[in-house]
């Protein structure tokens, strides 16, 4: 293991019967970073990180943690973890407080309670009851729990599904301030966008496998120079869409809304209005935008993330 | 050893400020206790209740001119009928007839004094009518037998044995000032036989109180364990326990100190509240008392555990519970006498922990006279205790299946 990898996992394997959640993947992941697992659901992920958390044991696979090569996950390498589960509960007549009270006994130097009721903004919740906590809340507790060691290695399994916009930018801004503060994280997200707003690399699983790994700039420019133009048609059955294929040479309709690929931008864009003024076809809701995980995605494995 | 305390005061703090678990564990319990002081402590009251008597006379020889045997069961007789504006009697006699064998008899009522079917048995002795009449002639010191069988686990049958004492002082009273002798140092002496007790009389709050307090731990280990532990698996509070260093033993650990501390809450309040609310003088300040109390808090503690490890969920575990709860509480002994029971439920009262506990516990206290042996009492819940653990350590999931 090099010198700034704080994990690597090898061949790792976990099969449920004939379905293969987890084959053969191989990755790692350097010291104070943000590593995210991307793809859709049942790609993979959840197990991937539940074995690495300690929750499952592999089938088989090698797991390089802290300098250890180990077997299992033991409760030496948890009092070095933290980890937020996709959909764990809280006992829901326990006090903010008392969750984080509790949870810092399990652990041999826990920060204060006080300390980490600040750093999740809880502090005016702190004698509240679980149960009458908000959804954001709910997450933001969850996540003083799993910064209550004071972890080196911290996994977010799925940290922003089912919060709102706001909500969801505060997660991303502790996420920021964790790897300021030197953390190491494991990520698993399906939005595209989150990715790309906090991950020094990615890994991009389909299947139980993994179908790319980069940075997110080196996995987008695997589309060259190209840019994506999007816009919607109220008719994506007319017979003016064949037209297209005259202005663009690659181009997806998927129900009303369009996707062209190209090189050239400014000829394409000349080509597309011509098009649209010869047809009187409406370009609604026209943007123009770089390539993002999700187009990679979706030219890996002709689905969309979410889908 | 700080996480396994946190996790005992977790799971009480849970409990106490749940509305549905507090009702479970406090106020049904003391609602029972409350309840059954109150009917069943006045029983006996002018008017409202027939004892059923059984009355046996084995001095069939007379030996003066008068027949006294006679006059005592014909005094009994009259009490058995119904009195002014059809009152209803004050006893329900039950004799044996000319041709019934006396001994089998006499056999079967002491059965049904036991089964809880007789508020008492009164034997008139053989004998019985020399001693009265030796007492008009000075000829003999020894006074007159009557024997009256009661069992303490009958509250009728005290109440009922302190009527005959009275009906035969009255008799006795009767038959020495016709004969102008009236003397009190040759009075019939009734002679109480007491069938498994202690000779002491019993109020009913305190026959109650401790059955009160088994069902307690009974309903809590049966519904709270299972449902603490299904509901926070189900709800994945547990999985968020297994992302640290917590491990399972330790967790258990927590649970089961967190689940006896509530035990100990129930048996105080529950003490309490019969003691200075509703006048109980039984005391379970005794060692017997406590091992057979923490005996059945970790018995129901295992019990809840191996449903858990059954149930596939929080509804199943329920269900299982409920099940379990009707024949395990009725069939134990608790609320009624289990000798009349037919075979194949008898089986069930000898496979329940339950019925040893309850036996154990009042014997313990001085309530009742076990038909069990110390063993048996101790032997037959630490064998539930044994498999019920083997059985959970081995089926028990900590996780939810995918």
């Amino acid at each position: 293991m090099g010198e700034g990898t704080l994990l690597r996992v090898i061949d790792l394997k976990k099969h449920y019967g004939e379905t293969k959640a987890v084959d053969g993947i191989a990755f790692s992941v350097a010291n104070a970073s943000v590593f995210t697992l991307l793809g859709p659901n049942g790609a993979g992920k959840t197990t991937t990180l539940e074995i690495l958390e300690g929750i499952r044991e592999a089938d088989s696979g090698t797991i390089e943690i802290f300098g250890e090569r180990v077997g299992r996950i033991t409760r030496s390498i948890k009092q070095r973890t933290g980890v937020l589960l996709q959909d764990g509960g809280f006992e829901p007549y326990l006090k903010v407080r008392e969750i984080l009270t509790l949870f810092a006994s399990f652990f041999d130097r826990p920060l204060p309670v006080q300390e980490i009721l600040k750093h999740v903004a809880l502090e005016e919740k702190a004698g509240a009851l679980v149960r009458t906590l908000s959804g954001g809340q709910l997450q933001r507790l969850a996540l003083g729990a799993a910064l209550v060691n004071d972890p080196e290695l911290i996994f977010l399994d799925e940290p922003t599904t089912g919060l709102d916009p706001q909500a969801r930018r505060n997660m991303w801004s502790v996420v920021a301030d964790l790897q300021d503060r030197g953390k190491t994280i494991i990520l698993t997200t399906h939005y595209m966008e989150e990715a790309e707003a906090l991950s020094d690399s990615v890994c991009i699983l389909d299947h139980g496998t993994i179908i790319a790994e980069g940075t997110p700039r080196e996995l987008t420019q695997a589309f060259g120079e190209e840019t994506i133009v999007e816009f919607r048609i109220d008719d994506p059955s007319r017979k003016a869409l064949g037209g297209l294929q005259t202005c663009c040479k690659q181009y997806r309709v998927d129900g009303g809304a369009v996707t062209v690929e190209t090189e050239d931008l400014l000829t394409t864009m000349e080509e597309l209005f011509a098009w649209s003024r010869r047809e009187q076809v409406p370009l609604d809701s026209l943007i123009v935008r770089q390539p993002n995980l999700e187009d990679v995605f979706l030219s890996l494995t002709g689905r969309r993330l979410r889908e | 050893m700080t996480g396994i305390l946190r996790i005992a005061l977790a799971h009480v703090a849970t409990a106490i400020r749940e509305r549905v678990t507090l009702f479970w564990f406090l106020i049904f319990p003391a609602f029972v206790l409350v309840l059954l002081a109150l009917i069943f402590g006045n029983l006996g009251e002018e008017g409202e209740i027939s004892f059923e008597l059984g009355l046996i006379n084995r001095d069939t020889v007379s030996a003066g001119p008068i027949d006294f045997a006679e006059i005592v069961e014909e005094t009994f007789r009259s009490l058995a009928e119904p009195g002014e504006g059809s009152a209803e009697p004050l006893f329900t006699l039950h004799q044996p007839n000319d041709d019934t064998d006396v001994e089998a008899f006499l056999d079967s009522e002491l059965t049904a004094l036991r089964r809880g079917r007789r508020a008492a048995v009164v034997v008139i002795q053989a004998g019985f009518g020399n001693a009265v009449f030796g007492s008009y002639g000075q000829a003999s010191s020894d006074s007159a037998k009557l024997s009256v069988y009661m069992t303490t686990s009958n509250v009728a049958s005290q109440m009922a044995t302190e009527i005959i004492e009275q009906v035969l002082a009255g008799v006795d009273r009767e038959i020495l000032t016709r004969g102008g002798r009236y003397d009190a140092a040759q009075a019939i002496e009734p002679e109480t036989v007491w069938l498994g007790t202690t000779g002491e009389e019993t109020p009913y709050v305190d026959f109650v109180l401790p059955g009160i307090i088994l069902m307690g731990f009974f309903v809590n280990g049966l519904f709270g364990v299972p449902g603490a532990i299904l509901f926070n698996r189900d709800r994945k509070v547990l999985r968020r326990y297994w992302v640290t260093p917590l491990s399972v033993p330790r967790f258990l650990a927590g649970f089961s100190i967190g689940h006896l501390a509530l035990c100990g809450l129930q048996f105080v309040l529950l003490y309490l509240l019969g003691r200075y609310a509703l006048g109980a003088s039984v005391s379970f300040a005794s060692p017997s008392a406590f091992l057979l109390l923490l005996l059945a808090a970790v018995t129901f503690l295992a019990f809840g555990f191996l449903i858990a490890s059954l149930a596939r969920t929080t509804q199943g575990g329920m269900a299982a519970a409920n099940i379990l709860n009707m024949p395990m509480m009725f069939l134990s002994g608790l609320f009624f006498p289990i000798a009349g029971l037919p075979f194949f439920l008898r089986l069930i009262v000898y496979a329940n922990p339950l019925s040893y506990l309850a036996q154990g516990l009042r014997a313990s206290l001085g309530i009742e006279t076990s038909v069990f042996t110390p063993t048996q009492i101790l032997g037959v819940p630490l064998a539930w205790i044994a498999l019920s653990v083997v059985i959970a350590s081995i089926r028990l999931r900590w996780d939810v299946e995918r």
